[in-house]
């Protein structure tokens, strides 16, 4: 795979956030650079998901800056972290159900201009039919790279867990945002289709779209990443290719302990 | 019997746009907007008061102008407007579901009692009354013409009312309307102000309501708090429920059968063969109301259990370029 960039995309500093007396997140702090696939790991319970749900604006953090870019997120609302380029999925998928799987990812793209009520009325003008068109091209070839052009009039809520997986991987192609934090997308997928994912993350890396992945499946988080951010107890206690976390005492005892036994 | 036919179709016009109205909120963004009959009232109240000129002792209500029928109406629409956008900074700001009904059907209670006990607002229980044929002496109309002309009137905006919905329905403003209703967690995700969004689709659905209550003020020239009983408003919802919510050819099919078919149907039962002799049912005309209200009901019931998308459900873009085409592989 490509060679592993430096550039921090997304600098999180002692973010912390309790609920009643749990401290779900605490202290925790780690970067993702631009350009390449950034694993996150850990046992249940160590906060990855409340984590993600900080970063993405869904959940306030009590302390700590996230920054995306150099650009602070936190207390931000996620509709505007969205807009600048940061991205994140949920650990069920959600697709709009009632939509078609082809207008699931045309309107991943979100566009200000053409969104308007009365933009809506009085009509698009020629360029933005242009690019409406443009888009939806771009829709089908999206969903044809995934193997999902037949399903393409079907509603999304129709499809198999696995689908609408790679529904959500559409979308994120179609939106083309510079970060997505994938929340364990591997969750109820099959083998077969998890070497089709496998394949999808390196084009999001291909698109010019870095990743953050969330994952309990350590072999596709060695297949997919450069880069591995171990954490336990609201904090990460590890960080580095995945390789290097094998050896890693702290790791074994926290969560590989198993698979390396 | 033409006279009849005049006055049930200019009444279902006016029940279209009603129920047009209520599909964005109901059948697009997906609220359950209890609320929804108070805009309707907001907009025949203010039109009333701003046509029917200064109240007659012992009668009171406020301004008591009279505004040209055409400038009252927008005056009335834009008053539904920022009524609903009050009620909907509130309500649509973090409830959703069972609790966003909820919170409606309370606002819609307040405006109901402030209507019926606050009388220098709108005369209280008595209403409004006294807009006699609006514009009728712009044309120069005597009583039998003005019949026609407002069922034509009616009939013409319910068609504009339409375009209009169809052109926004198609639109990307629909579409993120929808994505809302479909999952909203995952349209913040791509970008959409969901507050902001749901706002507008409430507050564009609320003027809809309250210009077909201004139709309907200038229809019957009169507006009180029993023509917001709840029987009266149950029909509406359950034309936007047989029809299909979210299809606005549904929605005005769901208004020809159950606010024109359903509801007028009832009104012959008792010339039926066998009830015609029942001089009970002369004797109280209330049960004919009833077995409305049941019929409705029992219509409402078996929908919600056997066809919850209604008569015809919402369409769905279908992409016809054949799979080949898809996408040319450069491979």
């Amino acid at each position: 795979m490509s060679t592993p960039a430096t550039t921090p995309a997304l600098e999180v500093r002692g973010l912390t956030k309790h609920f009643g007396g749990v401290y779900a997140v605490e202290g925790c702090s780690f970067h993702a650079a631009l350009g390449q696939v950034t694993g996150l790991i850990g046992p249940n319970g160590a906060g990855k998901s409340t984590a993600i749900d900080l970063i993405s604006g869904f959940k306030l953090p009590d302390s700590g800056t996230v920054l995306f870019k150099g650009q602070k997120l936190e207390g931000l609302p996620p509709h505007r972290i969205s807009r600048l380029g940061l991205i994140r999925t949920f650990q069920s998928p959600r697709e709009w159900p009632g939509l078609t799987v082809l207008e699931n990812v045309v309107m991943a793209r979100w566009d200000a201009s053409r969104e308007g009520f009365l933009r809506g009325l009085v009509g698009l003008s020629r360029s933005q039919r242009a690019r409406s068109a443009e888009e939806l091209a771009g829709a089908r070839a999206i969903l044809d790279e995934l193997g999902l052009a037949d399903l393409r009039n079907e509603r999304a809520g129709n499809l198999s867990g696995g689908q609408k997986r790679l529904v959500e991987f559409a979308r994120i192609r179609m939106a083309e945002p510079e970060l997505v934090i994938l929340d364990e997308p591997m969750g109820g997928v099959n083998p077969v289709l998890g070497e089709r994912m496998a394949s999808a993350i390196e084009g999001f890396i291909a698109a010019g779209t870095s990743v953050i992945v969330v994952e309990h499946n350590l072999p596709f988080i060695e297949r997919v990443t450069q880069q591995v951010i171990v954490m336990a107890q609201g904090t990460v206690i590890a960080e580095g290719p995945f390789e290097s976390l094998r050896s890693n005492q702290d790791v074994i005892d926290a969560y590989l302990g198993e698979m390396v036994a | 019997m033409i006279a009849y036919l005049v006055s049930v179709l200019t009444e279902g016009a006016i029940f279209g746009i009603m129920a047009l109205g209520l599909n964005v909120i109901w059948g697009w963004s997906g609220d359950f907007d209890l609320a929804y009959y108070g805009y309707i009232a907001v907009g025949a109240y203010m039109t009333l008061v701003l046509t029917i000129g200064p109240a007659a002792p012992p009668a009171q209500y406020i301004l008591g102008l009279s505004l040209p029928y055409p400038l009252a109406v927008v005056i009335a629409v834009g008053s539904a407007m920022a009524v609903s956008l009050v009620v909907g900074l509130i309500a649509l700001r973090h409830l959703r579901g069972i609790y966003f009904s909820i919170v409606t059907l309370g606002a819609v209670y307040v405006m109901y009692v402030i209507a019926g006990q606050y009388v220098p607002l709108f005369d209280g229980y008595n209403g409004l009354s006294g807009l006699y044929d609006p514009m009728g002496d712009w044309f120069g109309l005597d009583f039998q013409s003005y019949q026609y002309f407002f069922l034509g009137l009616s009939l013409v905006m319910f068609v504009l009312v339409y375009l209009f919905m169809a052109r926004v329905s198609g639109s990307r403003f629909g579409m993120a309307l929808r994505t809302l209703r479909e999952d909203e967690r995952a349209a913040a995700a791509f970008g959409r102000d969901i507050y902001r969004l749901k706002l507008k689709g409430y507050v564009l659905g609320a003027g809809v309501g309250g210009f077909a209550g201004a139709l309907f003020a200038g229809y019957l020239g009169a507006f009180n708090t029993s023509a917001w009983a709840p029987v009266e408003v149950i029909v509406l919802y359950a034309a936007v429920l047989v029809g299909g919510r979210g299809n606005i050819r549904g929605v005005a099919l769901g208004v020809l059968i159950m606010g024109v078919l359903v509801q007028e149907s009832t009104r012959f039962l008792p010339q039926l063969p066998g009830l015609n002799t029942m001089q009970y049912l002369d004797q109280h005309p209330q049960i004919l109301l009833a077995v409305r209200g049941a019929v409705i009901g029992l219509i409402l019931v078996l929908f919600l259990r056997f066809r919850p998308q209604g008569l015809l459900p919402e369409r769905r873009f279908v992409d016809r370029q054949p799979a080949i085409e898809v996408a040319p592989r450069t491979t």
